[in-house]
């Protein structure tokens, strides 16, 4: 069975996302404290986390650090200010997605779906873009024989710009293909995603050779193969 | 470098200098030519007095030597008058005195006698004086040049007698006094006078310009203090000295800067304060608001297992969550405008694929109620396509409620620097002199009117504030049940302004 980490200081909230996601067919862990939430991660080993911004203990921001130094499990970070600051620290941290408080429960479920089925089906294939080999099969990428270590989202991302090299995504694009947004509201997600995916595959995220931006519209693959 | 006329008009102390100049200039040339026709009168005055003196004591000596002397033919009158002409004896003040003697119209031929001392050109004499002597017998005098035969001349006074020879007539007798020495003492005069009075000009110049710099200089700090504090460097002050009134500017000047600057932060801080606030209270009102809307949701999801009145419960219980959550979200997007916190994020941008999308969203479904006219090739645009995405949202959910079930006309028009997006519906419309009401919040055309599809009251008034972030305008045009016309238009690129509207409102 599924197990969901939600991290929630409200208990009331926590409890309600509880029943939901019970209901939705998860297991479900319900921590409030920040500074409680690695003891139990460890011990668990949840399959996505659900994490409030403003915790007691420790915040969400730094929980998320926390939680990317040993896991690469989807983090959804939960936001009750929605104010850029708080989004992007969050997302920088690691996060993979966020949603703003007050969200629609079935609007979570379903990108929580999203997150989990994407980390758990596999695509018999092998995939290039710029210098690098995406093995789909290993969940690796691999430069020059090394591995490079990728959260499941970011691996996503780039898996979904590899498969068509010749197509520029728009940021809404690959916030539907990747993020399961319906109709796009927040690209600042694809923004800061790409921008830590760079800063790990490219050699010069200065001057990107595997992401390129195309200016004005988004996002496309490098030519396999290149060299930086 | 200013011109002239620029510093005159924009410098007080140029201006004041230059009149304070221009005034001691006459005030001294008049005193000074005042005074310099005083003592040159006096001179002359004292050499004439003198000269008359001289002259007749000469011509009195002259007489007696004459007196004493024989004439029996001409010979011996010349060498009598060549003795009194060779050697002309120096007045006291050694000028030059030279003689001339003429010989009455009426002397016997053999006695006639002209002749000048030192080569003196005889129309040295005036003729006017040389009349006047022969009529009269007191002495005359008059003022002359001396011109020698070599070229020489000197100013000079001339003074003329009569003499008598017995026996043979009378002679007219010149004695002229050179004025050499008093006009060389003159021209010294009159160059020291101009000199003191260039002096004494340019001293009172830099003295009124220094005391007006000095006098000026408090009031540029103050000035230069001034622009800063608009600037917003509100801690700069101004640095005075003493007790005087100059001072007492500054103390006040500062004083009033204290007071701006304690009203600004106290601004600020209330600002700052009402922000934190409104962010809390959102933080706090957000998350039961999830609770309850999950809550409503698990309810929502069951109600077929309900009674019909308490499923109709749950739905309207859901709805009026939604309602509610997107009146809150827009009360806090006002609140960020009016503590001015709305932040831009510019970002280039195809406006025509943003309008399309926005009318998805809006409307997804495909029938043809919105029908949109717009170029084929992408218009690019620096704008926060949040912001926009927001402005053609309501514009066009707006003319969704109100549009009656007529279609809608969405245009898109760019100019070199701007562009225009309008949204026509042909429903309901507004009275035209409502058109400044329609921004302001809660604002609704018809207080008594049921609300169709329950619209915040803010959206309009969200999206002129969105517009004015990007220099832009909203224009409209309405007419009760002949319908509404919104027009969006903005500058095309980040810091330009509008120069003209690609759509007009007006129809």
């Amino acid at each position: 069975m599924t197990s969901i980490m939600v991290v929630d200081d409200d208990q009331d909230l926590a409890e309600m996302l509880g029943i939901v996601l019970t209901g939705a067919g998860y297991e479900v862990d319900l921590v409030n404290r920040g500074d409680e939430v690695m003891a139990l991660f460890t011990s668990q080993n949840p399959d996505l986390v659900l994490l409030d911004v403003m915790l007691p203990g420790l915040n969400g921001v730094e929980v998320c650090k926390l939680i990317r130094e040993v896991s690469m499990v989807p983090i959804v970070m939960l936001s009750a200010k929605g104010d850029k600051q708080d989004v992007v620290a969050g997302l920088e941290a690691g996060a993979d997605d966020y949603m703003v408080k007050p969200f629609d429960p079935l609007e979570l479920v379903a990108r929580m779906k999203v997150r989990l089925r994407r980390s758990m089906t596999e695509v018999n294939s092998e995939l290039f873009i710029g210098n690098l080999k995406i093995d789909q099969i290993e969940h690796s990428i691999i430069r020059d024989g090394q591995v490079i270590a990728l959260t499941r989202l970011e691996f996503d991302l780039l898996v979904a710009l590899a498969k068509e090299p010749g197509r520029v995504f728009s940021r809404e694009a690959l916030l539907s293909e990747v993020w399961g947004y319906r109709p796009a509201t927040d690209t600042r997600l694809v923004n800061v995603h790409i921008q830590r995916l760079r800063s790990k595959i490219e050699l010069n995220p200065e001057d990107p050779k595997i992401i390129i931006t195309v200016r004005g519209v988004g996002y496309k693959a490098g030519v396999p193969g290149s060299s930086q | 470098m200013k011109t002239p006329l620029k510093a005159w008009r924009s410098s007080l102390v140029f201006r004041v200098t230059g009149t304070i100049v221009a005034l001691s200039i006459i005030l001294i040339w008049l005193l000074g030519s005042a005074l310099f026709s005083r003592v040159s009168s006096g001179i002359f005055d004292e050499k004439l007095k003198l000269s008359i003196l001289d002259a007749q004591s000469t011509a009195r000596n002259t007489q007696i030597q004459l007196s004493f002397s024989k004439y029996q033919d001409k010979a011996a009158l010349t060498l009598v008058f060549d003795d009194i002409l060779a050697l002309p004896p120096k007045t006291y003040e050694s000028a030059a005195k030279e003689v001339a003697v003429f010989s009455f119209s009426n002397i016997e031929k053999t006695f006639k006698f002209d002749g000048t001392s030192n080569q003196l050109n005889p129309n040295s004499i005036p003729i006017s004086l040389r009349e006047t002597t022969r009529k009269t017998n007191t002495t005359q005098w008059e003022r002359t040049n001396m011109v020698y035969l070599d070229g020489r001349v000197e100013p000079a006074i001339v003074v003329g007698n009569d003499l008598t020879i017995s026996g043979v007539g009378k002679y007219e007798f010149y004695v002229i006094f050179s004025l050499a020495q008093q006009e060389k003492t003159m021209s010294l005069i009159f160059n020291y006078l101009l000199l003191a009075g260039v002096a004494l000009t340019l001293l009172i110049g830099l003295t009124t310009y220094f005391a007006m710099r000095r006098l000026i200089a408090p009031i540029q700090d103050a000035a230069r203090v001034a622009e800063e504090l608009t600037k917003g460097n509100l801690d700069l002050r101004m640095d005075f000295q003493g007790e005087d009134e100059i001072a007492s500017l500054g103390y006040s000047f500062n004083e009033m800067a204290v007071s701006l600057q304690q009203q600004i932060s106290r601004l600020e801080n209330l600002s700052k304060l009402q922000q934190r606030f409104v962010s809390d209270v959102s933080h706090e009102l957000r998350t039961p608001l999830t609770t309850i809307r999950m809550a409503s949701q698990v309810i929502f999801a069951t109600r077929d297992s309900f009674e019909p009145t308490v499923a109709r419960s749950a739905e309207l219980l859901i709805s009026q969550i939604e309602r509610f959550e997107s009146l809150l979200t827009d009360l806090l997007e006002v609140s960020r405008f009016d503590a001015q916190a709305a932040v831009m994020e510019i970002e280039e941008t195809d406006l025509v694929a943003l309008v399309k999308e926005t009318i998805d969203y809006v409307h997804p479904s495909q029938d043809r109620m919105i029908i949109l006219q717009a170029p084929n090739s992408p218009i690019m645009v620096d704008v926060d396509p949040r912001r926009i995405k927001r402005i053609i949202r309501n514009l066009v959910s707006n003319a969704i409620d109100h549009r009656e079930n007529n279609n809608i006309d969405i245009r898109i028009v760019e100019t070199e620097n701007e562009v225009s997006i309008g949204v026509r519906d042909y429903g309901s419309g507004f009275n035209y002199t409502d058109r400044k009401m329609l921004f302001e919040r809660f604002w609704r055309a018809d207080s008594s009117r049921a609300r169709s599809t329950g619209g915040t009251g803010l959206g309009l008034s969200i999206a002129l504030e969105d517009a004015k972030l990007h220099q832009g305008e909203i224009d409209v045009w309405g007419e009760r049940g002949k319908g509404a016309h919104f027009v969006l238009t903005i500058p095309k690129f980040a810091g330009g302004s509008i120069e003209s509207k690609p759509i007009s409102a007006q129809l």
